[in-house]
């Protein structure tokens, strides 16, 4: 309480100084403007020959790795770009897996067209439910309600689904069938990679056109100062609780995907530990930018597995270690030491007059 | 008759356990604005230490006393170089403290394996109350929780250390200018939670015995618990630990556990939704 009174001034303090070492960088930063794609594309390129120089076991790794970027997108959509700290991410993940595991289990429905959507609308549903009731209502929530309410919502699902019978209790439920399209059978391996690999190159590619249109733009502004947003005539709340719901419409996507790709979902999958694995991913490799998302998530599961043979009980040490450092001294990531500040916090190719025209536009 | 008395101590002992587990939280984020997701490691180790001293032989209490001062002497060092610097972003003070809390836990799994490590209680048997017996160390449990609360609310209330922690909550720049050294209340008021935690940890793990999730069993409930009650105040936490502890304890008798688990937190946040400032709002203790 008192710490949120003393940062006032700071806060002011270090906006100005931001804002000056933006407006400073704005006319030296142009080659380095570039980075961004680049990074990009070498994702991309090593995504897609990976397949072909890994044995076949790892590119069943491979593939849950891509999954879960795409679920590190969804929470990067949420905290790197509106600032919305959420806790319970895992909460549309896993009820998405559990929705398509339950329509595969009863209903015998397996067809990709179908199950890839309703784990999406799931996802969505729930991320609309959730965040209009924390983010929305006559008094602003506290940044700190709607995380200890996310967190919340997250740990209440998982007693839920531990204690449930019809969701299989403790044990989830095993043995999903594969996902189908007509007569074909998506199993581990090379195809289903692509698959998501594919999947996850449009969800980006939609990301990235959302964060940089006029309304990533209002994100960005959320982030760095809610206030200021709301004083400008956007409505804020609504801002947020659209967002979050479309984080947890893709979260709801991955979380299907990953049911069908693991072949069970069990109570885990809902709870505070996924939930705090997405947080790590993302804060890994750098928030604000989809790519860091995407690299923490690759960074993250790649180091524990390679570690996890020899290393298995050190690795969650050392994985806190690195992460009390990355926030002490790396506060944006990874990704920060390849990329400048300005590509992060949405200088999308002359922010400034962007914004600027954004502010005229908002001002009644 | 006897049924219901056994279930009213039932309900008061669980209660008290909260109680003793916020404390430490609530002081935390009262004082400092910081919610601690390291409190339930600080609880862990508490246990863990007084696992130790059992497990090497020395009487049990010994460690029970060990615990908090130990702990508390931890939580001295890690405000002094880590949580300090958090204080101007809530979130990122989260997130840092989940760091620690995540080294600690590991450590300690490492230490004790996935093993469920289990201490005797230092009273054992139980007290007789005509036909009903209920356990002697859950009615030590709630004695000596009783006496830690009254304890920091003399110390908050009526000393010139409470004082002092108060005067920098209420304004930071005004308790430095009249000569109250803030980093090193703030390094206290951290140190003073975390021992808190540590004696909650040892009392409470011949109770539910060691196991590396101890903490984190409690913590999203404690943090409810924080919220419910209002942040900002001593008492606000406390009564907030109380109710949320009778309610956990007290609804799975009479309806299916696993509805009363969540109806817990869903009642609690709808709560806290709608009155933001919790159950005591007012500044004061």
């Amino acid at each position: 309480m008192s710490a949120a009174k003393q940062a006032i001034p700071a806060d002011i303090g270090g906006e100005a100084v931001v804002a000056m070492a933006e407006h400073g960088s704005a006319k030296q930063a142009a080659p380095g403007r570039k980075i961004l794609p680049i990074v990009e594309g070498v994702v991309l390129v090593a995504a897609l020959v990976a397949p072909l120089l890994l044995q076949d076991y790892l590119t069943v790794f491979a593939t849950r790795v891509i999954i879960l970027a795409l679920f590190a997108l969804s929470f990067d959509l949420v905290w790197g770009y509106a600032g919305i700290m959420s806790f319970g991410q895992a909460l549309f993940f896993g009820s998405a897996g559990y929705g398509v595991a339950l329509l595969a289990r009863d209903l015998d429905i397996t067809n990709i067209f179908l199950v890839l959507p309703a784990g999406t609308i799931i996802g969505l549903t729930f991320a609309l439910l959730l965040g209009g009731f924390l983010l929305l209502g006559r008094h602003p929530s506290s940044v700190i309600f709607v995380s200890l309410g996310t967190l919340t919502g997250s740990y209440a699902a998982d007693r839920l689904a531990r204690g449930w019978y019809y969701l299989g209790g403790q044990n989830g439920i095993p043995s999903i069938a594969p996902m189908t399209v007509g007569s074909y059978e998506f199993s581990e391996g090379p195809p289903f990679y692509y698959l998501v690999l594919g999947i996850l190159v449009v969800v980006y590619l939609l990301c990235r056109f959302l964060v940089r249109s006029q309304f990533g733009l209002a994100l960005a502004g959320l982030r760095e100062n809610e206030q200021r947003i709301a004083f400008f005539g956007y409505k804020a709340q609504h801002l947020k609780a659209i967002i979050f719901a479309i984080g947890g419409a893709v979260a709801g996507l991955a979380g299907s995907l990953y049911a069908f790709h693991e072949g069970f979902v069990w109570p885990n999958m809902v709870g505070v530990v996924v939930s705090t694995q997405v947080v790590l991913y993302v804060l890994f490799g750098g928030s604000g930018t989809l790519i860091g998302a995407v690299i923490g998530a690759v960074i993250v599961e790649g180091v524990s597995f390679w570690l996890s043979d020899n290393y298995r009980e050190v690795w969650p040490i050392i994985l806190g270690v690195l992460l009390l450092l990355v926030i002490l001294f790396r506060p944006l990531g990874l990704i920060s030491f390849v990329l400048g500040e300005r590509e992060r916090v949405g200088s999308f190719g002359g922010k400034s007059k962007a914004t600027e025209k954004e502010k005229r536009d908002a001002a009644p | 008759m006897a049924n219901a008395f056994v279930a009213a101590f039932e309900i008061l002992s669980f209660g008290a356990i909260i109680v003793l587990i916020v404390l430490g939280l609530g002081i935390i984020a009262s004082m400092m604005g910081i919610f601690n997701f390291a409190q339930g490691e600080f609880v862990l180790l508490g246990a863990y230490i007084t696992y130790l001293a059992y497990a090497k032989g020395l009487p049990i209490w010994a460690g029970m006393v060990a615990a908090p001062f130990a702990v508390g002497a931890l939580g001295f060092v890690l405000e002094a170089l880590i949580i300090r610097r958090f204080y101007a972003a809530p979130i990122v003070a989260m997130l840092g403290t989940y760091a620690l809390g995540l080294i600690i836990r590991e450590s300690v799994r490492g230490l004790i394996g996935g093993f469920y490590l289990t201490v005797p209680e230092p009273i054992g048997g139980s007290i007789d109350i005509g036909a009903m017996h209920i356990s002697a160390w859950r009615f030590t449990i709630i004695v000596i929780t009783a006496l830690v609360m009254g304890g920091c609310y003399l110390l908050l209330a009526r000393t010139s250390f409470g004082l002092r922690v108060r005067a920098t909550l209420e304004n930071p720049s005004l308790a430095r200018a009249s000569g109250i050294s803030t980093p090193l209340i703030y390094g206290a008021t951290f140190a003073f939670g975390a021992a808190l935690a540590g004696l909650a940890g040892a009392l409470i793990v011949p109770v539910f015995s060691l196991f590396a999730d101890l903490g984190l069993r409690f913590l999203i409930q404690g943090f409810v618990a924080v919220m419910v009650g209002g942040v900002g105040s001593f008492i606000g936490p406390v009564a907030g630990a109380g109710l949320i502890g009778t309610l956990s304890a007290a609804l799975p008798w009479v309806m299916a556990p696993v509805v009363a688990d969540v109806l817990v937190f869903v009642l609690a946040i709808v709560f806290i939704k709608f009155r933001p400032q919790g159950l005591i709002a007012g500044k004061g203790v």
